[in-house]
């Protein structure tokens, strides 16, 4: 995921207690990332979703979660392997031979539970900032960090 | 290896109460042991690097782009930081140091440059041609032959799954279709058992496992439960087989199919190792209405081998397809391990060069600042030499050199100390002298031992009427003076002499009168006895010789007055006896006897008066001195004139602020008496006469002058003057001015004659005050 091209659309919204968080990651599912998977790389889109609320120097995280989507191709069966976790624990996990359903089940997220709303304030201001990389990572020699892309969108709490 | 010098410090003194500091800790870079470890370490990492390097093989692609290249880049990009800040620091100090013209700056750094380049210049090669052969070598990976292979071999094998599963997957359906008129809700299973044995007799599939759905309401967002009815298997199935696989998938299918109609078939492969793979495929068994009322899943068993080749083939692709997605970072990693060995060359040799010029220019640069320190005159100075090769024996040297001057400067200064000292001494001696030789009434004047004048004292320069100048002038030039030939004669004559001539009375005329000076010559001889040259004593003896004369005329006039005396009261009673008894006498001869009478007594009398100033010269008494006032007493005496000459004009004029003076009034009034009655006789009793006092408080003098503007005395009379019975006029003992001398000599002063300005005599008298 490197160029301008990638972003993610976050959306967050707040029902029965919880925020919940919506993300998109658009044009991530890039050819490198389509030929790492089918070369039967085991491929992860890792999310990092923080609610953050702003302060004079250093912005502050109330909550976050990290949220890991994994795909692994089998060539001889033609197959993909998909799961989900979220901070380690996996949720869900399913086969499919459906590249679309492969690319859905690794950019689009519904309603990710991210934190109370007891924690947050009333007419606070807040944002939700994501962040995706993935892994195996193709980078450059000699600069290998980095290319991580990062959306976020900024909300007033409602009660 | 170079010495290890790291300091210099000037050696101090113990002493009481004076702490010894502590000895100077060796810098921590410098540390053997340091260097070693770092040795080591470096060492280490370069066997740690060459084993990974040699197990990239066995690593799989992602652990060696994720994980390894990380930390190779991680490694590569602190040991650029490393030398950057070596190679900076360095460069930045060897910049400071050559502007602050250290010594031996611009030695180091072209020093460290020369290493730099010796390091830089081939590993930079290395590592280009090295990055080069790996870009090579891995695109080499990827050839089309060897990709075509891999692609079809696991196309090959894909398909034969692929076929496989979809004839699987059709005999779950046709299955699931002949069995939707079958009650699977029965106990009896044997109807269904006989209807699945031909496809597992005929092995179209291997394994055949009905299920049915049950009865019970499922709850929501459940799966409906399904419940095994029969199955069916062909011998040749693996013993490893279980169930589990089978009921997830018809679960899985129930729950397709409940939610998605037409999607109602599903499969999965199941591996069991080297036994080989099954073949699931499930389909939803539906009743006349359309309802699922049952599951089947049917199997198919590919054989181990045949699995096995099948996997890897697809391995095989899959590797290749998974090295050649992961090309740039496995790139990056063989690049990185070049990279990084080439680094850690680098660094090494960098930092070993800058260490290398350092310990090479290290101890030269301490030595040189010793050697400035000791040349500012800090003697104390010392190298602290820290090993025991050529540049410690060096340094062992230079301390040894330091000391030696050291010691040498105490002796010196010690030397010097005595030598000012005695300096100090002969220049008091040398002052002693010459305040003595300035002093002193004696003439010195010394001549080296090639006749040239050296020296000439105060007096020798009044009496000889020579000025300072002739110091450094021959003597003989100087001595060549007629007046001067004697004393030249004496100079030369003691050289030749061979003992100590005695002294010699000469005679020279200075201003008009004879001087009689008493002239030693004494040649000097070194300790070898080398002529060094002649010192010249002169005397003035002119005082002694008039005192001698004067004694002398003292005595004759003693005896002259004594001879003369006696005679005389007889001589004149006996003229005037004649002239008593020869009173009755004829008038012609009692007229001669009268005449003659007369005349007789007449000069006896003069003779009386004659021997009288003979007397009194011969017995002047001593002056009885008493503070007087010099200028009370000149205006009484020369008040006694007042009216006795009308042409003569007598003015006074006294200095102001003369003390009065010790002496004899009735004497000096006599004196002055002598001088103006002097100077009246010479100006034959007409002209002008002047009385002066004068005060020269520096010589404690004052003077008293007697001047007249008569015809003067010629300078050959002048020193005849004080003789006795010299006289210029017609009439007179010529004793006046005898004993004018006299009784300023005995009131400790003296008299002198010289011309008066313009014309006449000028008579000086210094009275000591």
């Amino acid at each position: 995921m490197r160029g301008a091209g990638p972003d993610i659309t976050v959306t967050p919204i707040a029902r029965d207690g919880q925020l919940l968080v919506s993300f998109d990651l658009s044009d991530g599912f890039t050819d490198e990332v389509r030929d790492a998977i089918q070369s039967g790389l085991s491929t992860t889109f890792s999310y990092d979703v923080e609610l953050r609320r702003s302060a004079t120097l250093f912005d502050r995280t109330m909550a976050s979660v990290t949220v890991t989507a994994t795909v692994r191709f089998d060539n001889l069966t033609r197959r993909y392997q998909m799961s989900r976790s979220f901070d380690g624990r996996v949720e869900d996990a399913r086969p499919t031979d459906d590249r679309n359903a492969v690319k859905a089940w690794m950019t689009h997220f519904e309603r990710i539970p991210v934190s109370a709303t007891s924690a947050l304030e009333v007419n606070g201001e807040y944002y939700v900032r994501v962040r995706a990389h993935t892994q195996p990572r193709t980078a450059l020699f000699f600069w290998p960090w980095g290319g991580a892309v990062l959306g976020h969108a900024k909300f007033t709490f409602i009660q | 290896m170079p010495a290890t010098v790291t300091s210099i410090s000037p050696r101090r003194t113990s002493g009481p109460g004076r702490p010894q500091p502590p000895p100077r800790r060796r810098p921590f870079r410098d540390s053997p042991k340091l260097i070693l470890a770092g040795i080591a370490v470096l060492v280490g990492v370069l066997i740690a690097l060459l084993a990974i390097a040699n197990g990239t093989s066995r690593f799989s692609p992602d652990f060696l782009s994720e994980f390894v290249l990380y930390a190779l880049s991680a490694a590569d990009l602190t040991m650029l930081a490393a030398l950057l800040f070596v190679l900076a620091r360095n460069i930045i100090k060897l910049v400071v140091e050559r502007r602050k013209a250290l010594p031996f700056a611009r030695f180091r750094a072209k020093l460290v440059a020369l290493l730099l380049v010796m390091t830089f210049v081939p590993s930079v090669l290395v590592l280009i041609v090295g990055s080069e052969l790996i870009r090579t070598s891995v695109d080499r990976w990827f050839n089309a032959p060897m990709e075509e292979i891999l692609t079809s071999a696991n196309k090959i094998a894909s398909d034969y799954y692929h076929e496989r599963q979809m004839l699987v997957s059709d005999h779950a359906a046709r299955i699931a279709r002949s069995l939707g008129a079958v009650d699977l809700s029965g106990t009896n299973v044997r109807p269904i058992r006989d209807l699945l044995a031909p496809d597992v007799t005929l092995q179209r599939v291997q394994l055949v496992e009905v299920y049915r759905v049950t009865l019970q309401a499922p709850a929501f967002g459940s799966l409906p439960n399904l419940e095994p009815v029969v199955d069916v298997a062909a011998p040749a199935l693996p013993p490893g087989y279980s169930r589990a696989a089978a009921d997830r998938l018809a679960a899985q299918a129930l729950s397709s199919g409940s939610t998605t109609p037409g999607a109602s078939e599903t499969s999965s492969i199941e591996s069991l190792g080297a036994s080989g793979d099954l073949l699931h495929a499930a389909a939803v068994i539906r009743g006349k209405d359309g309802r699922p009322t049952g599951v089947v899943v049917a199997t198919d068993y590919l054989t181990g081998e045949l699995a096995v080749r099948s996997r890897s083939m697809s391995q095989a692709f899959e590797k290749y397809n998974q090295l050649r997605v992961l090309k740039r970072p496995l790139t990056g990693v063989y690049l990185s391990f070049f990279l990084g060995v080439t680094l850690m060359i680098l660094v090494g040799a960098t930092w070993m060069g800058v260490y290398m010029a350092k310990r090479i220019t290290g101890p030269v640069q301490m030595l040189a600042a010793a050697a400035r320190e000791i040349g500012a005159g800090r003697l104390d100075q010392r190298v602290e030499p820290q090993s025991h090769d050529e540049f410690g024996s060096l340094v062992e040297a230079f301390n040894s050199m330091a000391s030696e001057l050291a010691s040498s400067r105490r002796k010196v200064e010690r030397s010097t100390i005595e030598l000012e000292r005695k300096h100090l001494e002969v220049e008091g001696r040398r002052r002693y002298i010459e305040t003595i030789l300035e002093r002193i009434t004696t003439g010195v004047v010394s001549i080296d031992a090639a006749g040239t004048i050296t020296m000439i004292n105060s007096a020798a320069s009044r009496l000889l009427t020579l000025n300072r100048q002739i110091i450094g002038q021959p003597a003989f030039a100087v001595f060549d003076r007629i007046d001067l030939q004697p004393i030249a004669k004496l100079v030369a004559g003691a050289g030749r002499a061979k003992d100590e001539a005695p002294a010699q009375e000469i005679a020279i005329a200075r201003d008009g009168q004879e001087l009689h000076l008493a002239v030693a010559a004494t040649a000097l001889a070194g300790d070898s006895g080398a002529p060094e040259g002649v010192v010249l004593v002169l005397d003035d003896v002119t005082p002694l010789i008039r005192a001698q004369k004067v004694a002398a005329w003292r005595e004759v006039a003693r005896r002259l007055a004594h001879e003369i005396k006696n005679p005389l009261t007889p001589i004149q009673l006996s003229a005037e006896r004649l002239r008593k008894n020869f009173s009755g006498a004829p008038p012609h001869a009692r007229a001669l006897i009268e005449e003659c009478t007369t005349t007789i007594v007449g000069e006896v009398e003069s003779l009386k008066g004659l021997v009288d100033e003979f007397s009194q010269f011969a017995r002047m008494p001593s002056p009885r001195t008493v503070p007087s006032d010099l200028a009370q007493l000149i205006t009484d005496t020369i008040a006694l004139y007042n009216g006795l000459f009308t042409d003569v004009s007598i003015e006074q004029r006294f200095a102001p602020g003369v003390p009065l003076v010790r002496l004899d009034p009735e004497q000096m009034r006599r004196v002055i008496i002598n001088l103006v009655d002097n100077a009246i006789e010479a100006m034959e009793r007409r002209g002008r006469i002047v009385v002066e006092t004068q005060l020269d408080g520096a010589n404690s003098l004052v003077r008293v002058v007697v001047a007249d503007d008569g015809p003067g005395i010629p300078p050959a009379e002048r020193d005849k003057l004080f003789l006795p019975y010299y006289s210029t006029k017609r009439r007179g003992s010529g004793l006046g001015l005898a004993i004018v001398r006299r009784i300023i000599a005995e009131h400790g002063g003296s008299i002198d004659v010289g011309d008066n300005v313009p014309r006449g005599t000028r008579f000086t008298i210094e009275l000591p005050c």
